[in-house]
């Protein structure tokens, strides 16, 4: 579904139908099944391996307002 | 913290685990856009995979992760995966970079968390997540005022200005959204905080919801955009995986 009805704007869940990479983002990174805790492990013996995506997800999230704010500033 | 690589040099990405597994497995790419997608039955349940590089998975997903071209393209192919995946049976979607060393390694995480696993299931059974979003609409630019000498100008613009004012939002106008979003969702979620920084985002929230019940969302959007149409503007994603109606290991479920 990606269309505009009574100013409610739907938009489907592929990038093809509009989606941002915002929402994209904001639902891989942040929820979805968790097997273990945000470490990254990487001993041996321990086969799991996952990130600490508190870190990663303060970076994207000041990255994006970097450009946000590069895009507002006046005469850019 | 020195990571040994795997002898073949590949690692398991997981996108997400499924109850059943269906005929043909769709012929599906997966987040390095080379290795196909398989299924592996762990514990009775289906862990949907691709055999992708340990050098760019594991040894260096975090600095990846930092390179925000590669992290997008990586993302949203493994949301294409599991949106596909989804399209034929419920999944619960796994999260970004989840990647394991071996089979036996995988199953042995997924056989902790089976019992779950399995709640979860129920918990999503023939529903779908919905992102909403409400933004705060920014007056169109007013045209200038002819005045003769720079004071009569500014009187003029003075003059205009309590009309640019957008009406902020009322906390009473968005209760009764989410009260009216909440009688239509099974449960609901706090949305992602990559999203927060949006300009003009006044409210979000995800949804999830019975597909026998999207008309009725629908037409819940469609009233209050209706009721807002110059002040504010309703933003609405999905159908998503149920991203965010996956319980954490400890978490304590709460739905209606």
């Amino acid at each position: 579904m990606s269309a505009t009805t009574n100013a409610v704007v739907f938009t489907g869940d592929d990038p093809s139908d509009g989606m941002t990479l915002l929402d994209i983002l904001d639902h891989v990174l942040n929820q979805g099944v968790v097997l273990r805790g945000n470490v990254i492990i990487s001993l041996a013996g321990v086969d799991l391996v996952y990130l600490g995506l508190d870190v990663i997800l303060t970076s994207v999230e000041t990255a994006l307002r970097h450009v946000n704010a590069t895009a507002l500033s006046p005469g850019k | 913290m020195a990571a040994q690589l795997t002898s073949d040099g590949r690692v398991l990405y997981l996108y997400g685990i499924t109850e059943s597994r269906f005929g043909d497995i769709p012929e599906l790419i997966g987040v390095d856009r080379f290795a196909p997608i398989e299924a592996v039955d762990c514990e009775g349940v289906f862990c949907w995979i691709s055999r992708v590089s340990a050098l760019d998975f594991e040894k260096n997903l975090a600095s990846n992760m930092e390179n925000l071209d590669w992290l997008a393209e990586t993302s949203v192919a493994h949301q294409r995966v599991i949106s596909a995946i989804s399209r034929l049976t419920d999944i619960l979607p796994t999260r970004f970079g989840t990647v394991f060393r071996t089979e036996q390694s995988l199953c042995k995480h997924v056989a902790k968390r089976v019992r779950g696993l399995k709640k979860d299931f129920e918990r999503i059974k023939g529903a779908d997540e919905w992102g909403v979003k409400v933004f705060t609409v920014q007056p169109a630019a007013l045209p200038m005022p002819s005045a003769r000498t720079g004071k009569d100008y500014l009187k003029a613009k003075a003059a205009l200005l309590p009309s640019r004012k957008p009406k902020s939002i009322q906390r009473e106008d968005i209760i009764k959204f989410e009260q009216a979003l909440a009688g239509v969702a099974t449960e609901t979620a706090p949305a992602g905080n990559v999203s927060r920084g949006q300009r003009g985002l006044s409210f979000q929230t995800s949804l999830l919801v019975k597909r026998t019940k999207r008309k009725k969302l629908e037409s819940v959007l469609e009233k209050f955009a209706r009721e807002w149409t110059r002040e504010r503007r309703i933003e609405c994603t999905g159908p998503w995986p149920p991203y965010s109606f996956v319980s954490r290991p400890d978490d304590k479920v709460t739905s209606k």
